[in-house]
């Protein structure tokens, strides 16, 4: 984030020449995916935007092909279907926050979309950019590995679905093919009692790239827990899982659990590394007491 | 390519590249300098307009996105003579100092207000989350917030809507 040289629309404009050659703004998802399938990796990909014209600051006019969906409407819903939740790739931050549908089923991804950036930023980002992107700070990632949800990767000829654990390779990297484009995100829903916190730490509540970020949901029948998504983001080169402290919940009671052990195990199975918004040191003791917060939390919430 | 937008009531037709970002359209084309670029990058809030009823950035919106949107600036709030009751606000709670994120605040003090006529201090607060003031310090932007509240409250409805 950091800028190297100053201000911006006078050198924008001196170093004209290299020109953008095509601006594609199809009005369909298969005319998307065949240009997709024609211009590959020449294409910069445009969903809302955010995260492309900060990584291109100053050099916009270096982009020969832009692939722009914001024309997509069919990539704009939320719905239900085959008692799974379907969300379209350009559904922003703002919709999964005001949805009810969101908020009464995936509390934990609406309350991580509420603290994305800022009004202005969750106005057009969206959940496929936020994923497309892949940071390891992508504040909706850690949810959605929580939430099991899997990826719908669509090329011209066909599409295959992609679980978000296996999805993430590296810092910014994915397992995306250069003709394929994301455009749905899949999320179980379940008859049981389903609970869940979220956590970002920052150093401020707004405008903020995560330092550590925490999502755990718990499904319930009666007070055993049957199933348990615990994911962080900022603490290694992807958004991760963790499943070694799934499985010390599964089949237990919240009252069986040992909140700070948990804690204190979840900061061995992480790898984060020093930046600036953080050390190594600090996100792992941070590590231990947002787990430790997020199970009084659902306790909390199991119990009223 | 074209577009066409919507700024502040009137319908434009504009030609625009993809690298004309939407901040740019408005200050070089349309002569719209309440649109201020602080960052450049998201961050500050000074570039905000109100895109289709939502608070945007327009540093961050490639102009063709914003093709059949309709955009309102502060300069479609108030004149000079006939300020806007938000406007009015921050000039008598002494809320601006420099005067280079007010703009900014003010549109999302509008976009709060049209959503919630009587915020609380911590909604006020989190509608203005995106905009930074290096001046103020925050506190005289939110009284003159709890102002205009006031104002329109009392004058029954936004006599500029």
């Amino acid at each position: 984030m950091m800028r190297k040289s100053p201000m911006k629309q006078e050198n924008r404009q001196t170093i004209s020449g290299a020109d953008f050659k095509e601006y594609f703004q199809p009005e369909n998802l298969q005319k998307a995916l065949e240009i997709k399938a024609e211009y590959k990796e020449e294409l910069k990909v445009a969903a809302g935007s955010t995260d492309l014209l900060v990584a291109n600051y100053e050099k916009l006019h270096e982009i020969e092909y832009w692939l722009d969906l914001v024309k997509l409407d069919e990539l704009k819903e939320i719905k239900v279907k085959d008692n799974k939740l379907h969300i379209g790739a350009m559904v922003t931050h703002l919709d999964l926050m005001d949805s009810d549908l969101i908020k009464d089923k995936l509390p934990v991804l609406a309350a991580a979309a509420e603290d994305v950036g800022s009004p202005q930023i969750r106005s057009r980002g969206t959940i496929g950019g936020n994923i497309c992107t892949s940071s390891p700070a992508g504040d909706l990632l850690a949810p959605l590995l929580s939430y099991e949800a899997s990826f719908k990767l669509q090329t011209e000829a066909g599409e295959r679905i992609v679980k978000a654990e296996d999805f993430f390779t590296g810092p910014k990297r994915n397992l995306m093919e250069a003709d394929e484009l994301l455009t749905e995100i899949i999320i179980p829903m379940t008859e049981n009692k389903r609970e869940g916190a979220w956590i970002k730490v920052g150093r401020r509540k707004a405008l903020v790239i995560s330092t550590l970020t925490l999502a755990v949901v718990m499904e319930f029948e009666g007070e055993k827990i049957v199933k348990a998504g615990v994911a962080m983001g900022s603490v290694a080169p992807t958004p991760v899982r963790l499943k070694g402290i799934e499985a010390v919940m599964i089949d237990q009671t919240l009252k069986d659990l040992d909140y700070k052990a948990l804690g204190k195990e979840v900061k061995s199975s992480i790898n984060p590394i020093d930046d600036l918004r953080g050390t190594k040191e600090y996100r792992e003791d941070v590590a231990v007491d947002v787990m430790v917060r997020a199970l009084n939390e659902i306790e909390r919430k199991v119990s009223s | 390519m074209q577009i066409t937008i919507t700024v502040n009531g009137a319908k434009r037709e504009l030609e625009v590249t993809p690298y004309t970002r939407l901040l740019d359209l408005l200050r070089e084309d349309l002569g719209l300098t309440g649109v201020k670029e602080g960052c450049g990058k998201g961050e500050c809030g000074a570039c905000t307009v109100i895109m289709n009823g939502e608070l945007t950035a327009s540093c961050l919106v490639p102009a063709p996105q914003a093709d059949q949107a309709e955009i309102v600036t502060v300069e479609g709030l108030g004149t000079k003579d006939d300020l806007h009751p938000i406007q009015e606000s921050f000039v008598e709670a002494g809320a601006v100092q420099c005067g280079y994120c007010i703009p900014g605040m003010v549109l999302a003090s509008k976009r709060l207000l049209d959503e919630k006529p009587k915020p609380t201090e911590k909604e006020v607060r989190y509608g203005l989350s995106g905009n930074i003031c290096r001046c103020t310090g925050y506190a005289k932007i939110i009284d003159a917030v709890m102002l205009a509240a006031d104002k329109l409250a009392v004058e029954g409805s936004d006599s500029n809507d």
